[in-house]
């Protein structure tokens, strides 16, 4: 058993019978967050447990009609067109705000601060703000405090907005119901949330040891001295992203972070830099391509297109990349497709029994579809396999299993859905026999908690053999 | 100053870990180079690292374009570039343990052990292969000798492999990792140029931090056609970074510049058998292909003055005479932070990056021209240096003259090898009158 599956098993125990209710079980693979047009938050304080068992304080925006304190804060789904109106509370020492960058907001109540209306420290409810704004463009946004924000941010409060298009013309791409930005460049099967922020455990210490001896005073921090030591997808380190959404024993880390899709499937990445450091963020598996930055599709011309080798249409002006790097309060969107193509053996193995629609398509042009006639395509409609390798073996021999190391997300076959002979206590952790492709930070110290490898920024995008259902 | 454990006592340590039952008795050593029956291998004959069955190196190959490369992965010894300060006081600069792989092909299986012990190369042995390619990459793991407490395993990550399969990916958590003793052959079916890297994926931030880093690039099908451009300006290109259609991204000398850094803390208390210090990672030594600035001028390749192997073989000269195009393929395989390169006195134009050309094909209108990049760990960008200037005619104004340039770190500190400075990340871009 290598070190990461020593280290999973020791903590989250737990975590092993959720994984294998994955299917069974709901917010896996979506963004969980707040529908509507109006919201109560409240800024207070609280503690998370992070994966090397330490307690920290975090402060965060709580949803008022829990109470709950979380990072990050609340994700706020809403819909192009609608006025939004927020209303903060405030229990903290200091005065505290938000600021949504690219919307025209009012603000109204607490007290004037620097950047907009901050309700006073220790307000409990007295004097609240009320943001208010039309969110006219859809998109991909993020919030975060625009009072003290260099302790501010560090300690929590932030989160993302995501603004829904009015309109879906999707008549083009029938196979959709869903997009981005309200077209064909942008829509997605499936969509997942990458919120991405780290910490500096030191401060949120001091800050602890602040409120405790002097409850009602603002904390007197060094946000200068700054070193991170534990980094967050959606609030929460690896591997706790893989727990379900909503663990119980992660009250206030409520969002996990697990892409997930089927071969073929174009999935829809929002990515925020939500911290104060740029991290680069690679995927595995395939390159992506950015589609949009802060809630603008990457275009020449609206409508401008273009048909991307790995994902199909996007915006003209869309980049291809496999490493983005997010920086601070800056969102990404990324849409990212596997399909196996070209890998020079059958995805699914020559033992099992599956067909392949058009066997023999020639496809020397790379484009999918047959050089012969080009309106076969060279997809299986059922397996998404790439027909020129469907039937190819395995061209090496595999070792012996024991001269190899096993890893947990190993179904123990190469092919997609396949399995094998494991060696007792190693694998298990892949009920679909899935590809499991880890997407993380490339600045590999960041794939720590608190001096412990592995961890930190650090998740795993899971290609789902067809007929799986993503959830 | 680390006292480091001798050769000599390498040969005991060899044995205690073959009598502490660290090989299965399944283990073996095993080149992956498949043959049609009656087919064989020959010597690597042109040197350049490899068996193809393009240049005849393989008898009945299984594939028209077979490639078959062998690699171990272990431990060893480079030294960095701060010899003037002599920080261990033996006349080198300062002495750093390493993980890495070093080239085995053509090595008679029976003896890629004792031939791939504590010989890691930094950076690893350059990977270059062309589209079409079906690359068959054995990677034996010959253990870490001087850290013979670790059992660690290791793999090939084949960083931005499109469509990538879980079996050949190499990361540890999803797939499987060769252990001391044996061989693990990776399969790549090579489809698309571009700007890659390679790195071992166990335990990342460490091994990656000890240097199992290596440039990989794919040439593109394109080469070998003739296009002129610009059009009209009579220059001919017949290699190219992509599949461009037009010539755009053609170039007379191609150089790799992998940049990466070592905190000299880390791998000292790596060989001490020290925790390792994961927080506070903090690199001291920024480098281009495994040198620090003034070695990365030096043509030798380099030996290590814990055994004298040649560990550090890959210089980062470039040299062009006017009316030429030179494509630096960059990667960074840092560890810890960002880091931004600028040429002085010569634009770099920006043809792709991730390994895809900028926009379409036949089309240049995404390429930019800048004085500057910024990559981070696992980014790569393709970079064009036009001696004719942005325009790529000859005889005006935009025209680079003769002389020594030079690319380098804009992230100050990073020009230092530790406490030595005018160092670290940097090198000269010589360019020489027109013939």
């Amino acid at each position: 058993m290598n070190a990461f599956a020593r280290y999973i098993r020791g903590r989250v125990t737990v975590l092993a019978a959720l994984l294998l209710l994955v299917s069974a079980s709901g917010a896996w693979a979506q963004i969980d967050g707040l529908t509507g047009t109006f919201f109560n938050f409240t800024a207070k304080s609280g503690h998370i447990i992070t994966p090397d068992a330490a307690s920290m304080m975090i402060w965060g925006y709580a949803d008022d009609s829990t109470g709950q304190v979380q990072i990050p804060g609340p994700t706020l789904i809403v819909n192009q067109g609608d006025t939004i109106t927020i209303t903060l509370n405030n229990t903290l020492p200091e005065p505290v705000s938000i600021v949504f960058p690219g919307q025209q907001v009012t603000a109204s109540g607490g007290a004037p601060g620097l950047l907009t209306q901050q309700v006073p420290g220790n307000d409990n409810g007295a004097n609240p703000v009320t943001y208010t704004f039309t969110v006219n463009e859809p998109g991909t946004y993020t919030y975060f405090s625009g009072s003290h924000s260099d302790l501010q941010v560090e300690m929590g409060l932030y989160g993302a907005l995501i603004v829904r298009p009015a309109v879906q013309d999707l008549a083009a791409c029938s196979q959709y119901t869903q997009s981005a930005y309200g077209d064909c460049r942008s829509a997605y099967d499936y969509e997942f949330l990458i919120l991405q922020s780290e910490m500096d455990m030191d401060i949120h210490q001091q800050v602890e040891l602040s409120m405790i001896a002097h409850p009602t005073l603002p904390p007197a921090i060094d946000t200068a001295a700054y070193h991170p030591t534990i980094w967050f997808l959606n609030g929460r380190p690896g591997p706790d992203v893989l727990a379900e959404a909503g663990a119980a024993w992660l009250p206030a880390q409520p969002y996990n972070c697990l892409p997930r899709g089927n071969p073929g499937k174009r999935v829809l990445a929002r990515m925020i830099g939500a911290g104060r450091d740029s991290h680069p963020f690679h995927t595995h598996g395939n390159n992506f391509d950015l589609i949009a930055r802060d809630g603008r599709l990457l275009e020449s011309a609206p409508g401008a297109s273009k048909a991307a080798t790995e994902v199909g249409v996007v915006p003209d002006l869309a980049v291809s990349d496999y490493t983005q790097t997010t920086s601070p309060g800056a969102t990404f969107d990324t849409i990212y497709t596997w399909t196996g193509q070209d890998l020079g053996f059958d995805i699914y193995g020559t033992a099992d029994a599956h067909t392949c629609s058009d066997p023999a398509c020639p496809d020397a042009n790379n484009d999918g579809f047959n050089d012969g006639d080009p309106t076969i395509a060279c997809w299986d409609a059922d397996t998404y396999e790439y027909c020129p390798d469907h039937g190819k073996p395995l061209p090496v021999v595999l070792p012996d299993i024991k001269d190899l190391a096993f890893g947990m997300f190993y179904s123990g076959s190469a092919f997609l859905g396949g399995t094998g002979v494991l060696p007792p206590g190693e694998g298990g952790f892949n009920l679909n026999n899935g590809y499991f492709h880890i997407w993380h930070s490339h600045n590999e110290r960041e794939l720590t908690n608190n001096d412990i490898f592995p961890g930190g920024m650090m998740t795993f995008f899971i290609v789902e053999p067809p007929g799986i259902e993503i959830q | 100053m680390i006292r480091l454990i001798k050769p000599f006592r390498i040969l005991p340590l060899l044995v205690l870990l073959i009598l502490s039952g660290a090989y299965s008795a399944e283990a073996k050593v095993y080149f992956q180079c498949p043959t049609l029956p009656g087919g064989s291998l020959n010597a690597d004959s042109n040197g350049d690292g490899m068996l193809r069955a393009d240049d005849g190196e393989i008898n009945l190959p299984v594939s028209e374009h077979e490639v078959c490369m062998h690699l171990s992965s272990g431990d060893g010894f480079v030294n960095m570039a701060d010899k003037v300060l002599d920080p261990d006081g033996d006349g080198n600069g300062h002495l750093q343990y390493t993980f890495g792989f070093s080239n085995l092909t053509g090595v008679p299986d029976s003896l890629a052990m004792e031939t791939g012990m504590v010989a890691a190369n930094f950076p690893a042995p350059t990977i270059r292969v062309r589209e079409g390619d079906e690359f068959y990459l054995t990677l034996t793991n010959v253990g870490m000798m001087l850290r013979p407490d670790l059992f660690d395993p290791h793999t090939v990550h084949f960083h931005g492999f499109p469509n990538a399969s879980a079996i050949f990916d190499g990361v540890p958590d999803d797939s499987i990792a060769i252990n001391m003793g044996s061989s693990f052959t990776y399969y790549y079916k090579i489809m698309d140029a571009g700007t890659y890297m390679y790195h071992c994926h166990v335990e990342a931030a460490e091994h990656m931090q000890m240097g199992m880093l290596g440039n990989l690039y794919v040439d593109p099908a394109q080469d070998g056609t003739d296009y002129e451009y610009p059009v009209g300006s009579g220059r001919h290109f017949t290699q190219f970074a992509y599949d461009d259609g037009d010539g755009s991204t053609g170039y007379n000398h191609l150089y790799p510049l992998q940049i990466s850094s070592f905190d000299p803390n880390f791998h000292d208390m790596h060989i001490s058998v020290q925790p390792l210090p994961f927080a506070f990672m903090t690199d001291q030594y920024p480098m281009i292909n495994g040198r620090g600035y003034p070695d990365t001028m030096n043509p030798a390749e380099l030996a290590n003055s814990f055994d004298g192997k040649t560990s550090q073989k890959v210089n980062s000269i470039i040299t062009a005479a006017q009316g030429e195009r030179i494509l630096l393929r960059v990667s960074s395989l840092v560890t810890t932070n960002f880091n931004t390169l600028t040429v002085q006195g010569i634009p770099m134009l920006v043809v792709g990056n991730g390994a895809r050309k900028l926009g379409p094909l036949n089309d240049t209108s995404q390429y930019y021209l800048t004085n500057s990049i910024s990559l981070g760990g696992g980014e790569a960008m393709d970079i064009i240096l036009d001696t004719n200037g942005p325009d790529g005619i000859a005889g005006n104004a935009d025209d680079i003259a003769p002389g020594t340039y030079f690319l380098y770190a804009t992230n100050a500190d990073h020009l230092a090898n530790n406490n030595e400075d005018y160092g670290g990340m940097m090198t000269e871009i010589q360019i020489s009158a027109a013939p």
